[in-house]
This record gives C-alpha cells, sequence and structure tokens, in this order.
C-alpha cells in the first residue's frame, strides 16, 4: 500500500479521537465513545503495519500482544480506589516510550550520516524520510528530538514518583532535596546548555546528560508537592505525556503523532487549570508546592467537638427528609464506598432526598469520587458537582461529611488569613445538622484546622468510615 | 462527693432533680448519689427505682443533707433548707438571686456555696445545663396542649363526611424558646399558627418551624437581641403603638393566643389588652405564660384558669413545667448532671469549684462565703454573631455596566492572546522550513479542537478521560513501529521494547476506560 492510503486512514483515526473525546460530555454517550477511540487505535496501528517499507511486522504483533496481555490484566484487577496510581503508572510508560523513539531517533541519524548517497537511496520508510532532510531540517528535528526525549524524561520520573505517592510506597509529604527549586533551575540550565552542544555536536553523551537532568528533574519536582496536590500533579502529567507525544510526532514527521499528542496535552492543560480553580490557587504555586503566603494569625475556633455515637446518627437520619452526603479521600482510604452505597439505598427505600455533593477536588484525581461511587452502584443522577448542589444546603436536613475536610473548609470563606481563604467550598454547614465521620480529631492533609468540627450544628462521628457505617447501617430502619 | 437530692416542698411542685438515669451518669463521674424519700414520686420515679440503680434513699431531708457534700433541688430553697447548709456544701438549683437577697446572706453566712441554675450564661458551651430553656421548651409545648384541652374545636382542618370543620388559627406572641416551643407543637397539631416577636431577626425561626410571622409596618430598627444577651429588650412606644394596632387587627380572627412575652428583670409588658380579649369569638383561649410576671393579658389571675364574660378562657398556669414533671424532671436531671459534669473536669468525683470558667462562675452566686452576684460579663459574647454588613444590592444599570465592562475586558483580552500567538508564528514561520510550518498547523489547531472538546466534558467523567486520554497517547506506538524495521540492532531493540510498552498502555488504558464507564448507571 503507499503513503496516501496510510495518511487517509490516519486522517480517519483523528476524526475517530477527537468523537472519542468530544463523546465524554454524557455519560451515555460516553459508552461510545470508548469504541471510537479503540477503533482509532487499531486503524492508526494497522495502518502503519500494512504501511510502506515496513519490516518486522510479526514481531511487532506478538509484542503488542504480550504488552496487551499484561495491560488486560492489570486493567481487570485494579481496584477503584487504586485508579489514581494505575493513571499515573501509565503515564510513566508513556514518557518511557517517548524517550525511547527520540533516542532511536538519535541513532538512526547518525546511522544515516554515516552512509553514501548509493546506501541512501536503498533505505526505506522513516530512514528515508530522514535520509532526504536538509541541514536545517536536520537541526530542527534534532530540536524536536530533544524537547520530546526532554519531556518524555520529566513525564517518566515525575509519574514514577507520583504513582509512588500515591499508592503509599514513598512518603506523600511534600520533600525537597536541601537547595530546593535552585536544583531544579539548575537543572533546567543544564538541559538548555546540552541542547545547544548536541545541534552542534550530534553525539550521544549531551544527549545522556539532559535525559539525566530531564530525570531529576521529574523526580524532585514531584516529590516536593504535597498528597493533597495529587490531583493536579496526575493531570499535569497527563498533559505533559500528550506534549512528549506531539514532539515525538514532529520530529518523525508524522501528523497522527501530533494531533493525538497535542489534543492529550489540551486535554491535561484543562484539567489542572479546573483543579487549580477549584483550589484557587494558581498553577505555579501548586508545581512549586507547599501552601501560599499566609498573611496573618488565623482565627481561633471557639466552642468544642461534639462526638455522636451510631445510635444518635441513626436518630437523625430516620428523622431527615433531606440528606446530602460530601465525600472525600477518607472514604476512599477506608474502602467505604459500598457501605456508602448501602446507607443510600437504605435512606432512599423510605421515600428520603439523598444526593452526593462532589467537590472538584475530592479525592486524589479529578473525578475519583464519581468513579467509586459508580462502582458501589450509586446512580449517577443524584451525584451532583459543587456548583449544582451548593446552594441547595439551606434546606437540607442533614450534611454527611464522609472523610472530607479542606473541601468542607469554612474558614475558606470566613476567614482571610486561612491558608486556603478563597477557594470554593461545599456549604454544607449551612444544614440543619451536619455529621462528619472522621478518624480522629487531627487535621487533614494540609494541617488547617476546620471550624466546621465547634459548629453547634455538628456532631462528630470518630472512626474508620467503614466500621462506622457498617455499626450504623443495621440501625436505620 | 456524695451528691443529694432533695423532695420539693413547695405546694404542687412535681419535679425532682436527679432521676434514676441522671444518677448512673453522676455515678460515672465518681459520684455517689443519695435521694429523699418519695422525692421523685409525683414525677412517676420511685424509690425502688432509684434504689435499682444503687442511689441511697434518706429518709429526711435532714439527714440527707447531712449525708451530702452537694444537694441539689428545683425550685429556690426555703430558709429553712438554706439553714442546713453548712461550709464546704454546694446548694444547686434554681435561686433567682436578685429577688433572694436574704438567702444569699444566709448562705453566706453559712459559708456554703451556690450555684445558681438560672444564672446559667447564655452561651453555646453551656446549652447543655441551660435550665430556663429546657423548662421553656416544656412550658411552651404544654401551654398549646393546655390551650387545647380548653378549646372546643379541633386543630387541624378537616373534610369529613359530616362537614367540613375549619383550622384552628393560633398566635403566638414572643419566639423564645417557648415560643417556638409552641410554634412547633402548634403546627405539628396542624393549626394554622403565627408568630410575633419584637426582634425581627427570629422571623426564620419562626417560618423555619411552619408558622407565619406577623410583620408590622414599621421603619425602625428594633434592637438586635444579640447585644441583651438573646433577649428582648424594651419597645419604643412607637413601635408598641404599631404592634398593638396590628393586634388588634387580627384579634378577632385568632382562635387561641400563646404569650410567651418576658423582658429580664421586669413586668411583663401589656400585649394583649382588654379589648382585643372583648373582640375574640367565644370559645376562643389565651394562655399566658407570663403570668408569673403579671401577664401579657391583663385579665389574666396568675395560677387560675378564668373564663371572661364574652367567653374567651384564660388560662394564668405558672406550673407548666411541673404539670409534666416526668418530662421536666428528665430534662432539669440531665441539665444539672451536665453542670455537675463541668464541676467534675477530671471524672474522679472531685468537685472543682473553678472561678474562671465562665459558666461556672456566672452560675455561682455564692462561693464558699463569699458573695458573688452579679456576676461579670462573659468573656465570649452573645449567641448570635454580628450580622455582617451586607455590600448594598447593585441596580440594574451597575450589573449592566459591569457585565460590559467584563466583556471588554474578555475581548481585550482575547485579542492580546491572539496578536501574541499571531506574532509568535510568524517569528517561527519566518525561520522555519515549509516542512515543519506544515505540521506545525496541524499542530496549533489540533490544540484549538482539543481544547473546544475537553471543556464539554462532564466533571464525573475526569477520571475516565484521563485513562482515555492515556490509552490514546499510547500512539506513540506508530512512532516505535516506524523504527522497528531499521537496519540498525540497537534501534529495533529499543523500538521493540517501546512497542511492548505501549502495548500495555493501550490496551489497559481503554480496558479500564470501558471498566469505569460500564459503571456509571442511571437509577
Amino acid at each position: 500500500m503507499d503513503m496516501g492510503f496510510t495518511f487517509a486512514v490516519y486522517v480517519v483515526s483523528a476524526v475517530l479521537f477527537i468523537l472519542s473525546l468530544g463523546g465524554l460530555s454524557g455519560q451515555e454517550s460516553a459508552k461510545r465513545a470508548v469504541w471510537y477511540g479503540i477503533a482509532g487505535m487499531a486503524l492508526a496501528v494497522s495502518a502503519t503495519l500494512l504501511g510502506p517499507g515496513f519490516g518486522l511486522w510479526w514481531l511487532s504483533l506478538v509484542l503488542i500482544a504480550a504488552g496487551g496481555l499484561i495491560g488486560y490484566q492489570l486493567a481487570s484487577k485494579v481496584e477503584m480506589t487504586q485508579m489514581p496510581e494505575l493513571v499515573a503508572g501509565m503515564h510513566a510508560l508513556v514518557g518511557l516510550a517517548a524517550v525511547i523513539v527520540g533516542f532511536n531517533t538519535h541513532f538512526e541519524l547518525v546511522n544515516i550520516a554515516s552512509m553514501d548517497d548509493t546506501a541512501k537511496k536503498m533505505l526505506e520508510g522513516f530512514s528515508a524520510l530522514l535520509a532526504k532532510k536538509s541541514n536545517v531540517e536536520i537541526n530542527i528535528l534534532r530540536v524536536e528530538t530533544t524537547l520530546g526525549i526532554w519531556i518524555g524524561a520529566v513525564t517518566f520520573t515525575g509519574s514514577v514518583i507520583a504513582y509512588s505517592k500515591l499508592a503509599g510506597k514513598v512518603t506523600s509529604i511534600a520533600t525537597k532535596l536541601p537547595g530546593g527549586h535552585f536544583l531544579n533551575i539548575t537543572a533546567a540550565i543544564l538541559s538548555l546548555l546540552s541542547v545547544f552542544w548536541y545541534l552542534n555536536a550530534g553525539e550521544l553523551l549531551p544527549m545522556i546528560i539532559l535525559t539525566t537532568m530531564a530525570l531529576f528533574i521529574g523526580y524532585h519536582l514531584i516529590m516536593g508537592i504535597g498528597g493533597a496536590d495529587m490531583p493536579v500533579v496526575v493531570s499535569m502529567l497527563n498533559s505533559y505525556s500528550g506534549w512528549a507525544a506531539a514532539a515525538i510526532g514532529f520530529s518523525l514527521g508524522n501528523d497522527l503523532l501530533i494531533v493525538v499528542g497535542a489534543l492529550v496535552g489540551s486535554s491535561g492543560a484543562i484539567l489542572s487549570y479546573i483543579m487549580c480553580k477549584a483550589m484557587n490557587r494558581s498553577f505555579v504555586r501548586v508545581i512549586l508546592g507547599g501552601f501560599g503566603g499566609i498573611s496573618g494569625p488565623q482565627m481561633e475556633i471557639e466552642g468544642e467537638q461534639v462526638a455522636i455515637e451510631a445510635e444518635g446518627v441513626a436518630s437523625v437520619l430516620n428523622n431527615a427528609d433531606s440528606i446530602i452526603i460530601i465525600p472525600g479521600y477518607g472514604m476512599a482510604v477506608a474502602q467505604a464506598q459500598q457501605s456508602v452505597s448501602e446507607l443510600v439505598r437504605k435512606l432512599r427505600a423510605q421515600g428520603k432526598n439523598v444526593r452526593f455533593a462532589i467537590h472538584p477536588v475530592a479525592g486524589r484525581l479529578p473525578g475519583h469520587m464519581n468513579v467509586l461511587l459508580a462502582e458501589a452502584r450509586v446512580p449517577y443522577d443524584i451525584v451532583m458537582e459543587m456548583d449544582e448542589i451548593n446552594d441547595d444546603f439551606p434546606d437540607t436536613d442533614v450534611a454527611i461529611v464522609i472523610g472530607s475536610n479542606d473541601i468542607v473548609n469554612p474558614a475558606a470563606q470566613d476567614d482571610p488569613n486561612s491558608p486556603i481563604a478563597g477557594m470554593p467550598v461545599l456549604e454544607c454547614w449551612k444544614a440543619k445538622h451536619v455529621l462528619v465521620s472522621k478518624r480522629g480529631q487531627g487535621t487533614g492533609y494540609s494541617g488547617i484546622e476546620n471550624p466546621l468540627f465547634f459548629k453547634e450544628n455538628t456532631r462528630m462521628f470518630y472512626g474508620n468510615a467503614k466500621e462506622s457505617l457498617d455499626k450504623l447501617l443495621p440501625l436505620i430502619d | 462527693m456524695k451528691i443529694g437530692a432533695l423532695k420539693e416542698i413547695f405546694s404542687g411542685e412535681k419535679r425532682v432533680a436527679l432521676t434514676p438515669d441522671s444518677a448512673t451518669h453522676l455515678q460515672k463521674l465518681g459520684h455517689e448519689c443519695l435521694v429523699e424519700k418519695d422525692a421523685g414520686l409525683a414525677a412517676g420515679f420511685s424509690d425502688a427505682q432509684y434504689i435499682a440503680v444503687g442511689v441511697e434513699i434518706s429518709t429526711t431531708a435532714e439527714a440527707l443533707t447531712k449525708a451530702s457534700d452537694v444537694i441539689v433541688k428545683v425550685r429556690p430553697p426555703s430558709a429553712a433548707e438554706v439553714n442546713r447548709l453548712s461550709s464546704s456544701m454546694t446548694l444547686i438549683s434554681f435561686f433567682h438571686p436578685d429577688a433572694n437577697e436574704a438567702l444569699m446572706e444566709l448562705a453566706k453566712s453559712k459559708e456554703a456555696s451556690v450555684i445558681a441554675m438560672d444564672m446559667v450564661p447564655r452561651i453555646s458551651r453551656a446549652q447543655k445545663m441551660d435550665a430556663l430553656s429546657s423548662m421553656a421548651n416544656i412550658a411552651g409545648y404544654r401551654a398549646v396542649i393546655e390551650a387545647g384541652n380548653n378549646f372546643g374545636r379541633f386543630f387541624t382542618g378537616q373534610m369529613t363526611a359530616a362537614g367540613k370543620v375549619p383550622p384552628a388559627k393560633v398566635l403566638v406572641v414572643g419566639a423564645g424558646v417557648a415560643g417556638l416551643a409552641a410554634i412547633g407543637t402548634s403546627t405539628s397539631l396542624g393549626a394554622i399558627t403565627y408568630a410575633f416577636d419584637v426582634r425581627p431577626e427570629v422571623a426564620e425561626q419562626v417560618e423555619s418551624m411552619g408558622a407565619e410571622f406577623v410583620f408590622l409596618d414599621f421603619a425602625d430598627e428594633q434592637a438586635d437581641g444579640a447585644s441583651t444577651g438573646g433577649y428582648a429588650a424594651v419597645s419604643s412606644p412607637e413601635f408598641t403603638a404599631a404592634q398593638l394596632a396590628k393586634f388588634r387587627e387580627i384579634a378577632p380572627e385568632m382562635d387561641i393566643v400563646i404569650t410567651t412575652a418576658l423582658i429580664p428583670n421586669r413586668e411583663a409588658p401589656e400585649l394583649w389588652t382588654s379589648d382585643m380579649v372583648a373582640s375574640m369569638k367565644p370559645g376562643s383561649v389565651i394562655v399566658d405564660l407570663a403570668a408569673e410576671k403579671g401577664g401579657n393579658c391583663k385579665l389574666t389571675v396568675m395560677d387560675e384558669r378564668i373564663v371572661t364574660d364574652n367567653g374567651v378562657v384564660i388560662i394564668g398556669y405558672t406550673d407548666f413545667p411541673s404539670r409534666m414533671a416526668a418530662q421536666a424532671s428528665t430534662m432539669y436531671a440531665s441539665n444539672i448532671r451536665h453542670m455537675i459534669a463541668d464541676l467534675t473536669p477530671e471524672k474522679d468525683g472531685v468537685i472543682v469549684h473553678d472561678m474562671e470558667d465562665d459558666v461556672i462562675r456566672g452560675a455561682t452566686v455564692v462561693n464558699a462565703g463569699e458573695i458573688t452576684f452579679p456576676p461579670p460579663p462573659p468573656k465570649i459574647q452573645a449567641i448570635a454573631a454580628k450580622p455582617k454588613e451586607k455590600a448594598p444590592d447593585k441596580t440594574p444599570e451597575e450589573i449592566r455596566a459591569d457585565e460590559i465592562a467584563a466583556f471588554k475586558k474578555q475581548t481585550k483580552n482575547q485579542i492580546m492572546l491572539l496578536a501574541f500567538g499571531a506574532a509568535l508564528i510568524l517569528l517561527v514561520g519566518s525561520y522555519a522550513p515549509p516542512s515543519f510550518m506544515q505540521h506545525f498547523i496541524v499542530f496549533v489547531l489540533s490544540v484549538f479542537v482539543g481544547f473546544q472538546v475537553i471543556w464539554n466534558v462532564s466533571h464525573s467523567l475526569h477520571t475516565p478521560l484521563m485513562a482515555v486520554t492515556n490509552a490514546i497517547s499510547s500512539i506513540i506506538i506508530l512512532g516505535a513501529l516506524l523504527q522497528i524495521g531499521s537496519t540498525s540492532f540497537l534501534v529495533t531493540l529499543l523500538a521493540a521494547i517501546s512497542v511492548f510498552i505501549a502495548g500495555i498502555n493501550i490496551f489497559g488504558g481503554f480496558l479500564v476506560t470501558r471498566r469505569m464507564l460500564n459503571m456509571f448507571q442511571k437509577f
């Protein structure tokens, strides 16, 4: 088959990919959208396999099949609560692949440079494409390749660290090496210098230095970001993996790679933007780690935390007509989503109006809570976004906070000196009663005291979320 | 410490300050409990019930007082009761220190301590021991029940086979604790309930209980109740006139009127005048909860039920809590228990009279032979925060102007961005070769398409979005596939590795997305 046909197939798959992302605007159309994506991928891969100048297709097929088998195993075994880890881990794979492909481009370049003209004419496929390039084009190619490798390497180590943090293998507290961001800047400058070196010399050594620097930046940058900011980090890495693919697309002169890389890159960028906005923090601040400047003493909190037992919770719930549940990372940690779902089923069976309020940054991944609730078979039409439900709290009898803290912190609105001042929060304290299921009296991930727990209409239901709920369930009649 | 509950000697008083339930709680704090013989009988707690939870029974008040360290009771003590106190003893009861100076002096001379339950400051932390509120709550409930007992019709409107029954109309004047309790009871019985209070800020509470707030046409704002510790203040003459005019207007329609208006340390204000009573229908009922302080209606006779010439029943009982002795005792005993719990910080049965504690300081009127009344103002201010100053609502013109300004700003931003972007691309284009520019155009357009498409993705699908973008970003496999046929072994090997890795990603990403999406289900 000739090149024209391959390009035509690329156009079709690009359209399919766009449809696949666009289809995610609704739950029903999303089920179709995945198939668009799968079809696009299948077309693109088979067109490349059948395309001109391709050898070793049997090996490729075997490798794809082997990789696919592992992917299948991973995907079917993963728990929904581990989704953030899985996504971060898969970003690492894309980053690694980008690095390898980038290095290969370099090797091919060196290879071709050593050939004479007659040998060049014998080449096929990608090598043939390289051989035809003029000097300026080769320089641009080198820039593109280094860019691809650099982004890919940052994505790779960054994702590995993000994965380890989410899986609890590395501490989720922000830690930096002595020197902090100075190290990152030095590494970035060294990378830039090696790009110039590489452009002039075209040797392997500057490439390796560049890659090492990028690997270090990825590691150090993500180590310096705390666990609570992981939604931003994961979506940022998502974006990077896209840009890496696009950069590699440039260096290979492959438009489909460019299109898909740009789609993924912009998708990740938008997600990061949404997450940052939900936390009322600038992207730069999140990436630089730690919370923003505190401008004065925080408000003193008056009152005491009043505890409540399962019996008390049950009687409050039995008497309520409208209930809003606010889940957070604590629910995911305690694996309590099934118990929550069971509670909701029982309460709904009594004709009560039960809904969920999801803050955009609840959990460790954008949309994390939605997936957990969906896994526990909570119907998605009672799961609301913050903006949809925030005005309903004053008319609500009971708000149940399960394992969330900062996203329901009234200090964000009341205390201009709070580190989270100005962050949009769920105004659950406006409900008649607030029940908070929480492990103990400590502060949350961010270490900020939460005045909600001291409010008069708040009762603290201490204990592991799952155990507490399981104690509560038989008492709901 | 030993805590002893005296039998009430005030005639008709049925309440008791210690119940078997509260006794078990006190025992957990390390205290021992005693009760005078038959103290709880009138409230439905027999001596056997007390004995069952380990409470000792004393036959006489003298013996009990002698054996106890802390005396608890309900009504203010008589001189004889105070006389029996000795040094280091503590008495906890209602006391009304304003009116009982002689008793305070007597307690002082005995070197005893007195904690007055009616002096517990009205702050959030002290609500659990606020006996005035819990008694007022009962009084409000009972007022409606008494009214119903004397009212010859249903509360709720009904359409029956025997004809139509109109619903009763109830007016509650004064929306304090008692008033709100009365409103709640009355609405739950099905009556149409109206309520009035001089503090306009309680309108919201009234409406939350299901009653309709009676608003006056009166411009001046009333003093904020929060500044007077949550109680009503004296109204201006103009306000009073407007209020009476409104009452006069609605009096003929009302079937039941419950007045609860009290101002601290003053005679009850006259709110329901004789001419309003005269204009009411025969069979209507007035319950005057302010009877003890002279009544909100001047026709009220304290502790009596009277019928006026036009057939309106006026109830002036002052012992509503005692009429529900079981409930009242349970709640009062629980208030006492919370007070003692605060006095026993270590839960070891040792009473620590901490005069630094706002609540204990406020309630203590005599401390070990020293009169400590009146207390200094509490350190923590009032129950309600000051109302926040609201920004004045914007006029439609201002809103429109804001919108236009925002739109202009947005347009300006977009033009700036576009100009900047265009300049950047022109710069690139003037140096880069055409083959690069072709790809570059594709890249820029894809970024645009990406931005447009992703904004529409619903929030709840962000995780599937990440999984699917992850899967399709393994399109990088194309690069590896193109390189795998290279003549160099190293290139082939590396390309093979990356094909393998991307393969994991393609299948893993799509499968996990499908798994997630299949879980989303409509109800």
